[in-house]
């Protein structure tokens, strides 16, 4: 009880609980760090200062985000060790299979990649693009939900630069956001900030693809009532913004819902890459190469 | 005053401990049902010590939750900041609470926290999440009297080396 009183007195007798009591200092010191924690919500939000320290601050972290995937590493390497001889030797020759079947249509594409190459010529437009791939992991790190956010292990060492698009075997996943030493962030197309330059492939029509906040779907809202448009439809991305090459499949018309009231239908697309559970993925090189693929090539 | 800094040692490690249980990917099935950790270690330790846990510590600490988990900056520092506000106010009376009432009333701060972060996450335009959203207070709830008595044992470890 004495300490107590001394405690409460030495308080009374200097500081700010002076004024308004240790209740009401503490409820003061709550309202600065409430109004500080939303000023840099807005300042993140709009992009503002904050990024880039976290930038800093990422790369200062950078050992934790090691530590974390360790179990996970671990747990892989032991789930290789203790596997089947008979379920590897399955798999192995299920993947030979697909092998087969993919160099079965590349061969054809080579072919078809000369012949438009020769039309190209023809008319006298540009050549054509070819793109040269890096390979990249995902990072095994939780992040928040909300963050439309993933790692992968590749960074300024190995030539990653911000902007860069990046996709995995079936489609479009995102662009690198921030890049570090030996890692880098990815924003993801389901963000709701993210808007992707798009066409549908049937038709050529241009629009572009907004991310829903969900990896489930992402949405097309500015789509003429009258267009033509329906379920099944492949979408491209269109190359315009030249952030994401041209040509490169992001996801299927699900539905398309035409209310007359408005000016546009909302068209919703169900996106090919494994946003939510891909672990691989393909970096484009920024620099594409002008010359075709070579066709011959044993 | 030696304890003092012992708790702070104490503090340092579940925390950081708690930061990377966060980070630490699961299975898909267990992701929906991940607690939320670092608030179970602030809550504890701010009922358990009188002022160790500062408002701005927790400031800290939320801040550091959100460069490593991606999220906006300042979201875990608010939803931090608030649910110490709160346990310091009530603690007196928290403290004295048999353990299945205090159960309850941690499920009372993770849920306003959600609450708090829902309404934030509203704000910047995101969808409202599933149900799913509101497992890890449940989860949090159920965890609370285990992490109590766990966090207790390593506390009187901790004492009786010094000894």
């Amino acid at each position: 009880m004495q300490v107590h009183d001394k405690n409460l007195a030495h308080r009374e007798s200097s500081g700010p609980g002076r004024w308004f009591g240790e209740e009401g200092t503490r409820t003061a010191r709550l309202m600065i760090y409430i109004l500080l924690s939303i000023v840099l919500m807005f300042m993140d939000q709009l992009g503002q200062y904050v990024p880039r320290i976290r930038g800093a601050m990422e790369l200062a972290f950078e050992p934790v985000f090691h530590v974390v995937g360790w179990p996970a590493e671990a747990l892989q390497a032991v789930e290789l060790r203790i596997r089947e001889r008979n379920d590897l030797i399955a798999e192995n020759e299920q993947l030979l299979q697909q092998l087969l079947k993919v160099s079965g249509s590349v061969q054809t594409q080579a072919a078809l990649v000369q012949e438009n190459q020769r039309l190209r010529d023809l008319l006298g437009a540009t050549r054509g693009k070819a793109y040269l791939f890096q390979f990249a992991e995902m990072k095994k790190v939780d992040l928040d939900p909300f963050s439309h956010k993933v790692w992968i292990n590749r960074g300024v060492k190995q030539g990653v630069v911000v902007g860069q698009a990046v996709i995995d075997g079936l489609g479009i996943v995102g662009q690198v956001e921030d890049v570090h030493r030996h890692f880098s962030t990815v924003r993801l197309i389901s963000d709701p900030d993210h808007a992707l330059p798009v066409q549908i492939n049937r038709t050529g029509l241009r629009t572009v693809a907004y991310g829903s906040g969900q990896t489930s779907h992402l949405l097309m809202p500015n789509v003429p009532l009258q267009a033509d448009v329906s379920p099944g439809d492949v979408i491209v991305t269109s190359g315009l913004g030249d952030r994401f090459p041209p040509g490169f499949p992001v996801g299927e018309v699900e539905r398309v819902e035409r209310d007359s009231g408005e000016t546009f239908a909302t068209v919703y697309m169900r996106p090919y890459a494994a946003l939510d559970r891909g672990r691989e993925v393909l970096l484009i090189e920024p620099q594409a190469v002008i010359e075709p693929l070579p066709v011959e090539q044993r | 005053m030696k304890s003092n800094r012992k708790n702070r040692n104490l503090i340092f490690l579940t925390v950081v401990t708690a930061i990377l249980l966060s980070l630490l990917p699961l299975p898909e099935v267990l992701v929906p049902f991940k607690p939320y950790w670092v608030a179970l270690v602030v809550i504890y330790w701010s009922l358990e010590t009188q002022d160790m846990i500062s408002l701005g510590l927790a400031f800290l600490i939320g801040l550091v939750l959100d460069i490593l988990s991606g999220s906006l900056m300042g979201l875990h520092a608010l939803s931090l900041v608030v649910m110490v506000f709160l346990v310091q106010h009530f603690r007196s009376r928290l403290r004295f609470f048999p353990p299945w009432q205090q159960a309850l009333s941690v499920l009372g701060l993770l849920v306003n926290d959600r609450i708090i972060l829902i309404w934030i996450t509203a704000l910047m335009g995101e969808p409202l999440p599933t149900w799913k959203y509101w497992l890890p207070p449940l989860i949090g709830m159920v965890l609370w009297p285990w992490l109590f008595l766990l966090l207790d044992r390593i506390r009187a470890m901790s004492r009786q080396q010094k000894s």
